[in-house]
């Protein structure tokens, strides 16, 4: 069955490929859309099948490429990976047929996409280093050309890739670097194989090999300082794309970071999950600050996904912690709190990109400052969009809440702890955690209410249309994945104690039980009922909608213009911005972001007393890109331009230096 | 810091009583059931004076009159007040953005006109610019005459408005 599935999958993205690179444009995007929604359900039933049944599936093919064999290897932590690929790859890949027709729809562009899904879907199926290089690998480059997809029409794209190609290469090196020791030393290629011969590394090599692949997993999980590349590449992106990139490629990252660290290495000391926490705590705040500011939606959502990666850092680097100091029981229940982060993560991520998506091909714009008044006018992108930005802001009664609450509990009850990192680390946690959750909401207030609400800004945004069927049901797959995470966590349960007791270095145990309707936590006085607490909310706005309408009725009703200070004129540029809205919460956050403001006034040539114009500008650099990035970037210039000098591209210049090497040569072997 | 205390300690209270009868009598006494009896919150509307009802409104609000303490408040916004209390006479340009006022106020609602500008366009009657009387353009519920009325004539007034 699992097997079968995953053939299923492969032979769908090879017909997909196949399909892209032949058929006509119109046939093209169609089949392309649908093979690779097919690739990726078949690999969420494989992955469901492995979460439900709890045997793991093993294959090889030992003889796939010259100096290796693959070998995939699909347990329960492989498979809750590979659910969340599947939960935002089957609605993107069918939003993408809508989208692709009016966008990306050239032979690259449509041959690469298949490849991205099936690749993103079989990274965390490899059960070898050589099979997990290779799928590495085959998702960036293919990531790469989508990055590239729109650069006819758009040259930030250019610039985007490069970032996106440096740091992407960046990580392949750290990582084949740490799976090439890993394997030397531990005397296999296999990951059986790793794990048996952990007792011959030494903890230097284990520290090595963990700092490499924390940097490496890091920067594909877009975390804080590793993240430059994600809100140019995301936002660059097709938007279907961007939402699998951000929703499951990113998670990836996690992904590895935890094979590597906690299964194939066994864990460590305590100072490696504190890292992991830190660097969480750094890209959280960092992420939710800067999508806070962010006028531009879908830059807006890669920081918020810096932000999500943050927060499921936290519970891994928390989970390993505990784990090293002996709490084996909370360090399940962190574990658990981020891999079902990572599936919501999936689901409200995706939805929110293929809702700026939907924006972007009606309005032509993603500039939040530009839009306006869309709730009228694109229903359904409105509503859907309404539900991710409930879910991703952590609110009752959708599933990012129940993801955050499971993450605060994990992280409020290792309060009394022996450990003093543990006693010193949790506290600031909870606190970033709090914080985060606080600002998330904001941003996603202002996300929603200047695109959907209010008057129109721009005339593309007042003529905008809702988008063609084929988006409409990706979105609304995607907006019913949201809601059913939301009322039935409870069914996510058994496997989240599978993941746990696969990663044996982390956790092992039974995070939470359930009788179906409440959660309750193992080794902590806490229990959460999702169900029951939408069907209080639900009734509860039902009981104030009607005492609101019964009062309503009784009591008449004047309808007038909203009151703007009794002007005679009211246009739309009078409405509040996504930057005015912001700008409360930049000024308090003024001393870690640093805007640079000019202001320049020209006034009229006959008296400096009158003011013809204000112009002003405001601009908030990325403070890491800004202060680590940009010197090196200039270092590494200066070294090019030296090296100019040498190389110059005069051919007389190059046979004088073959002349020299060659009496050179000759005079030393005389 | 002590020189401020100082002067807190020797100066004393400073709020003088207003008698109820004071001043002109407004036409308008709520009645115990009116909803507005006991606290009025006001909105003023400068609809073209000369700045005279102002400052002396603004006395009226100041330590030595005291006005709130008869429950009577000054709000930011019509959509939080009870009654609009319009001075001057109205100006071309003042009169849409007063209707508009008007109409955001909600009901139960009160129309105060401040000063001899106010009732009868006073010493601008027949001005280019202006459009006519507060009763011209919005129901005026109360009178307070004067050029500009005195801050215990206002007290006074808005003390019978509230019934305080
Ligand atoms: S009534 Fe007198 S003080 Fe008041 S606005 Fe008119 S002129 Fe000025």
């Amino acid at each position: 069955m699992i097997g079968g599935a995953l053939a299923l999958a492969a032979g769908a993205a090879l017909f997909a490929i196949a399909v892209g690179a032949v058929l006509p444009v119109r046939q093209r995007v169609v089949w392309v859309g649908l093979f690779t929604a097919l690739c990726a359900g078949a690999g969420g039933v494989a992955a469901a099948a492995v979460l439900a049944g709890g045997n793991t599936f093993t294959a090889d093919f030992p003889d796939l490429f010259p100096l290796g064999g693959v070998r995939i290897e699909f347990d329960a932590l492989s498979a809750i990976f590979v659910l969340a690929t599947a939960v935002v790859a089957v609605p993107a890949a069918i939003y993408g047929i809508g989208y692709s027709a009016r966008g990306p729809s050239s032979r690259p562009a449509q041959v690469a996409w298949p490849l991205l899904v099936w690749g993103v879907m079989m990274v965390p199926a490899a059960g070898n280093v050589t099979g997990l290089i290779a799928f590495w690998e085959l998702m960036a480059l293919s990531s790469f050309v989508l990055v590239l997809a729109e650069h006819h029409h758009n040259p930030e794209a250019r610039t985007a890739a490069q970032w996106y190609a440096s740091m992407t290469h960046l990580s392949l090196l750290t990582i084949v670097l740490a799976l090439a020791v890993l394997a030397h030393q531990a005397g296999g290629d296999s990951f059986t194989a790793i794990r048996a011969g952990t007792d011959h590394i030494g903890p230097t090599t284990a520290t090595v090999v963990f700092l490499l692949s924390l940097v490496g997993f890091g920067a594909k999980a877009g975390v804080a300082p590793l993240h430059v590349w994600l809100p140019r590449a995301h936002p660059e992106a097709p938007s279907h794309v961007s939402a699998l990139m951000s929703g499951a490629m990113v998670a990836l990252g996690v992904y590895g970071l935890i094979r590597v660290g906690w299964d194939l290495l066994g864990g460590g000391p305590t100072w490696w999950g504190a890292t992991v926490l830190a660097v969480g705590l750094v890209s959280a705040m960092f992420g939710i600050l800067h999508a806070l500011i962010s006028s531009d939606l879908k830059r807006l959502l890669a920081y918020s996904t810096t932000e999500n990666m943050g927060l499921v850092f936290i519970g891994v680097g928390a989970a390993g912690m505990f784990a090293s100091s002996g709490n084996q029981p909370l360090a399940s229940v962190a574990l658990a709190a981020s891999m079902l982060l990572v599936v919501n993560h999936a689901a409200f991520k995706g939805l929110l990109f293929l809702g700026a998506g939907s924006i972007l091909s009606a309005t032509g714009t993603r500039d939040l400052d530009r839009l306006g008044g869309l709730a009228r006018r694109m229903p359904v992108t409105a509503a859907t969009f309404a539900v991710g930005s409930l879910a991703i802001a952590a609110l009752p009664p959708l599933n990012g809440f129940v993801s955050e609450w499971l993450l605060l509990q994990s992280l409020v009850h290792s309060l009394p702890s022996n450990a003093a990192v543990v006693a010193v680390a949790m506290p600031v946690a909870v606190a970033v955690v709090a914080l985060t959750g606080g600002l998330a909401a904001a941003t996603f207030v202002k996300a929603f209410g200047t695109t959907f609400l209010a008057l129109p800004r721009t005339v593309e945004a007042d003529q905008a249309h809702e988008s063609p069927r084929t988006m409409q049901i990706g979105l609304i797959a995607l907006a019913g994945v949201c809601v059913a995470l939301a009322l039935a966590p409870t069914a996510l349960a058994a496997p989240l104690q599978r993941v746990s007791l696969a990663v044996g270095g982390l956790a092992d145990g039974r995070p939470i039980h359930t009788n179906g309707v409440y959660l309750q936590l193992s080794g902590i006085e806490a229990g959460l009922s999702p169900l029951l607490l939408a069907t209080g909310l639900a009734v509860m706005m039902v009981a104030v909608l009607v005492v609101v309408r019964r009062g309503r009725l009784r009591r008449t009703v004047r309808d007038i213009p909203a009151w703007g200070c009794g002007r005679t004129v009211q246009t739309a540029r009078m409405e509040y911005t996504a930057t005015s809205f912001a700008e409360p919460l930049q000024r308090v956050f003024d001393d870690v972001l640093h805007p640079e403001i000019d202001i320049d006034v020209d006034h009229r040539t006959e008296s400096r007393h009158y003011v013809q114009a204000i112009r002003y500008r405001m601009h908030i650099r990325d403070g890491f890109e800004h202060r680590l990035y940009l010197p090196v970037l200039s270092v590494v210039r200066r070294w090019g331009d030296g090296a100019r000098r040498v190389q110059n591209g005069s051919i007389h210049r190059y046979l004088a230096y073959s002349l020299i090497t060659l009496i050179v040569v000759l005079v030393v072997s005389r | 810091m002590l020189k401020l205390l100082r002067k807190i300690v020797q100066t004393g209270r400073v709020t003088g009583t207003v008698p109820l009868d004071a001043g002109p009598r407004p036409s308008l006494l709520l009645n115990a059931a009116h909803p507005l009896r006991g606290s009025v919150q006001i909105r003023q509307v400068d609809a073209g004076s000369c700045n005279g009802c102002e400052t002396e409104f603004a006395a009226a609000f100041g330590p030595v009159y005291d006005v709130e303490r008869f429950g009577v408040r000054l709000v930011a916004s019509p959509r939080h007040a009870d009654a609009l209390v319009v001075t001057g006479p109205v100006t071309r340009n003042m009169a849409v953005p007063l209707v508009k006022t008007f109409e955001a106020t909600p009901g139960p609602k009160l129309v105060i006109a401040l000063g001899d500008c106010a009732r009868d366009c006073g010493v601008f009657a027949g001005g280019y610019g202006v459009a006519g009387s507060v009763a011209d353009v919005v129901p005026v519920d109360v009178e307070i005459p004067g050029c500009p009325p005195t801050p215990d004539d206002i007290v006074a007034s808005l003390r019978r408005v509230v019934g305080r």
